[in-house]
């Protein structure tokens, strides 16, 4: 075993370190959807301009032709300049992105591919609804074919980022006589098409991040159908296992980074007896301590599963044990800040802002539903890595 | 990098494993529960000459010369089958003498004929090349000559004679044997500093590991036991209250097993941070053996708190391992006093 870097990894390191320094944002990400969209599409663009767009995405579509752990070169010094999260871009390069390379057609791939990565286009991802949630093959949303159209209607919920987005990878019910993994259909959706209706949801952490939608007769040429039209429940499958593998690299590694943030916060600030710092209180040195040694094995589980990645090419279920570990890591310490903050905790923030812990904390109430529950994930583990019967 | 066993590893885990059940079946433990040493001391000759006690060892001594990680995976190895015997202290030993020069120990630790126990200060004291003071814990001297002693500046090997009055305590763990003794003065017969070779780092990774393979061992003995075991027409393991303990009892331990992993290479090839990762690995590893044991416990109902159970066996060997080399407490300390890791 090794955690050796070749010289060449190393000297990619180097580079990636450089650019970022010198091109990284130095504006702070705006709030408002429109700020959002054009900040997020303006350094995904200066990213592909740069040529880190895609690194470990196939030359072939315009990506890198990287490995793996190029990648994850890119998302540890991304992380360490404490970047924003790829928010708006990450269904695009982590899900519909993927999914199009594995199962669309060259049309689909040479059209969509190279609008991710440049970014041109934002994408968001319609799949749950009010009665299909963690019970996703129960999905209602209705499309019936027309001619060389389908004709959408129904409504789907909690889309992030549903009201700045171009594309959507679309979930739709075509058929509904045999079982509910059957007559699924996976369709890209163009969000300005007639009959598309979006109305923005207030979340607990005060933004506006998710989204219903709503479709009435909505038109979308069958020539958007990725796969064959019935076979989407499969089509998303591939999806959702690239949602829980790679995609985590780059949150993992921020997670760490807020570990570190808090420990140095806590050295220089009063803790919640007003008086000493926070770090000198031995409960939440401790507590800070486990998680140091917490952050640290999910980073080594995720670099196991980069080596078990690069050998079996999808994440598959071991993605679900990282992805478990990472949402109960996340609302453990974003807990552990506010007991550190103590009655500065009645001051909001955002988790946008520079130590942003309030915002942070109330954010971290979703990492274990967005994605897929963290007890669906219990159920995947349980059954599909232990065998456990159903 | 590369995480993943490789072939000679695995084949090297499959060795020993072989070894284990059919030569130290964990019914040896309550087997010679009550008797005054827990060795079994015929296999442990045939161990030694499969040589578990010198995988680390330089060639050079006679040892195999292999590197920590395969090192942290046989000690994963020996705790999943809750092996009896001190071979942690005896194989770390055998590394301090050869390093001070006694060849002639290094071969009688090798050869399965001297075993080295453990002592442990509790409370106030002193360990150093002039000498030890203090109240000491004795874990697993019973019938051996050496004692080793390990702290952040440095190992030393001292002979079981110089500790007097020699008091033996009911061990928690069947699996041990556990004495007392208080020294106001002894001589230490060798003392190898921190700078030459970091032996405390070395057994914090090991400690570790065999406590990843305790948490290993219980995930897969209370996923055995879901599947099999029938209640109300079904398998008890259908129930998620059963299924989700399991699947956190996994994520625990592959946590544990990968930190473990990463922390060896990190002593291994001298990276800077290898201190926060082997101390983060031993934080992970503890809590990942003490409450996947306890879940296991849980898992086989009534069965579970018996003495005839191998559960309870786990659990009080995970909590033995988490004291040694470093109280738990004081190994966050040390963790939060590191720089950032690399
Ligand atoms: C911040 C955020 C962003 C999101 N973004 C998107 C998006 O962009 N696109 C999208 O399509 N969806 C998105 N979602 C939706 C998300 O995928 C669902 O919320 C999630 O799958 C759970 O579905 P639900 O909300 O209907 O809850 P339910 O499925 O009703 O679950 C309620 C509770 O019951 C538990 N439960 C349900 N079934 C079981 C079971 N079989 N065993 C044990 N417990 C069970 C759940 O774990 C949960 O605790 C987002 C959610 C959040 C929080």
């Amino acid at each position: 075993m090794d955690l050796d870097f070749t010289a060449e990894q190393v000297e990619f390191r180097e580079q990636v370190l450089t650019w970022l320094t010198e091109h990284k944002p130095r504006e702070s990400r705006p709030r408002d959807d429109a700020g959002i969209r054009e900040y997020d599409l303006a350094w995904q663009r200066t990213q592909w301009e740069g040529g880190w767009a895609g690194i470990a995405w196939p030359t072939e579509y315009g990506g890198g032709g990287l490995t793996l752990l190029q990648q994850l070169i890119w998302y540890e010094e991304y992380a360490a300049q404490g970047l924003p999260g790829i928010d708006a871009c990450f269904v695009g390069l982590n899900h519909a992105g993927p999914t199009v390379m594995l199962r669309g057609n060259e049309e689909q791939k040479s059209f969509h591919l190279p609008r991710i990565l440049k970014g041109d286009v934002i994408w968001c991802q319609g799949f749950s609804e009010p009665e299909a949630g963690s019970d996703l093959a129960s999905l209602r949303t209705k499309a019936v074919i027309d001619g060389d159209h389908l004709v959408v209607n129904g409504q789907k919920i909690w889309t992030s980022s549903a009201n700045c987005a171009d594309f959507q990878e679309l979930l739709v019910r075509t058929d509904n006589t045999g079982s509910k993994h059957d007559g699924i259909t996976w369709v890209i959706a163009d969000m300005h098409t007639p009959g598309i209706d979006i109305r923005p949801i207030k979340t607990m952490e005060g933004g506006a991040e998710f989204c219903e939608v709503f479709y009435d007769d909505v038109r979308i040429p069958l020539s958007n159908v990725v796969g064959e039209i019935n076979q989407g429940w499969s089509v998303a499958m591939s999806t959702l296992s690239f949602e829980r593998g790679t995609a985590f690299t780059a949150n993992q590694v921020r997670l760490a980074k807020v570990v570190e943030d808090l420990i140095d916060f806590s050295r220089d600030h009063v803790g919640p007896d007003g008086r000493r710092p926070a770090i000198a209180d031995d409960e939440i040195a401790r507590r800070l301590a486990r998680s140091r040694a917490s952050v640290a094995s999910l980073r080594a589980m995720t670099y196991v599963g980069i080596c078990h990645t690069m050998k079996s090419d999808t994440p598959g279920p071991r993605g679900s044990m990282l992805k478990l570990h990472y949402a109960d890591l996340c609302k453990e310490i974003a807990a552990l800040a506010m007991d550190i903050v103590g009655a500065d905790g009645l001051r909001n923030s955002s988790r946008w802002d520079p130590m942003g812990w309030v915002g942070n904390y109330f954010y971290s109430f979703s990492q274990s539903i967005g994605g897929g529950t963290s007890e669906i994930q219990r159920n995947i583990i349980g059954e599909r890595v232990l065998g456990l019967p159903r | 990098m590369d995480l993943l066993p490789s072939e000679d590893q695995r084949d090297l885990i499959a060795a020993a494993t072989d070894f284990l059940e059919s030569r130290m079946p964990i019914e040896g433990i309550r087997a010679r529960d009550g008797q005054p040493s827990a060795v079994d001391r015929d296999a442990w000759l045939e161990g030694a000459e499969l040589g578990l006690l010198t995988l680390g060892l330089p060639e050079e001594y006679g040892g195999s010369g292999r590197l920590l990680d395969d090192e942290a995976l046989l000690f994963a190895t020996l705790a999943e089958h809750l092996a009896t015997g001190p071979f942690l202290t005896s194989s770390l030993a055998a590394r301090v003498a050869a390093q001070c020069g006694d060849l002639d120990l290094v071969g009688r630790i090798s050869d399965g004929s001297v075993l080295v126990g453990l002592a442990e200060l509790r409370g106030d004291g002193s360990i150093g090349p002039e000498g030890i003071k203090g109240t000491f814990d004795l874990i697993d001297c019973a019938g051996v000559s050496h004692v080793l002693l390990v702290t952040e500046l440095g190992a030393a090997i001292v002979d079981l004679d110089e500790f007097p009055d020699v008091e033996t305590l009911d061990s928690s763990d069947p699996g041990i044997r556990l004495a007392t003794s208080t020294v106001t003065a002894a001589t230490v017969r060798h003392w190898l500093p921190s700078g030459t070779d970091p032996i405390w780092l070395r057994a914090t990774v090991l400690s570790a590991a065999g406590l990843a393979g305790l948490a290993n061992a219980v995930t897969r003995l209370a996923t055995e036991h879901a599947k099999l075991r029938v209640q109300f027409g079904r398998p008890i393991g259908v129930h998620q209250a059963i299924k989700h303990a399991c699947a956190d009892m996994a994520v625990a331990s592959d946590a544990a097993m990968s930190q473990t992993l990463f922390a060896a290479v990190c002593v291994q090839s001298g990276r800077q941070d290898a201190l926060f990762h082997a101390l983060a690995a031993k934080t992970v590893a503890s809590r990942a053996a003490i409450a996947n044991a306890g879940a296991t416990i849980q898992v086989h109902g009534g069965m579970g708190y018996t003495y005839e159970h191998n559960a309870h066996l786990y659990l009080k060997r995970a909590h033995v391992i988490s004291h040694l080399f470093g109280e738990p407490t004081q190994v966050l300390a040390d963790l939060l006093e590191q720089g950032a890791p690399q």
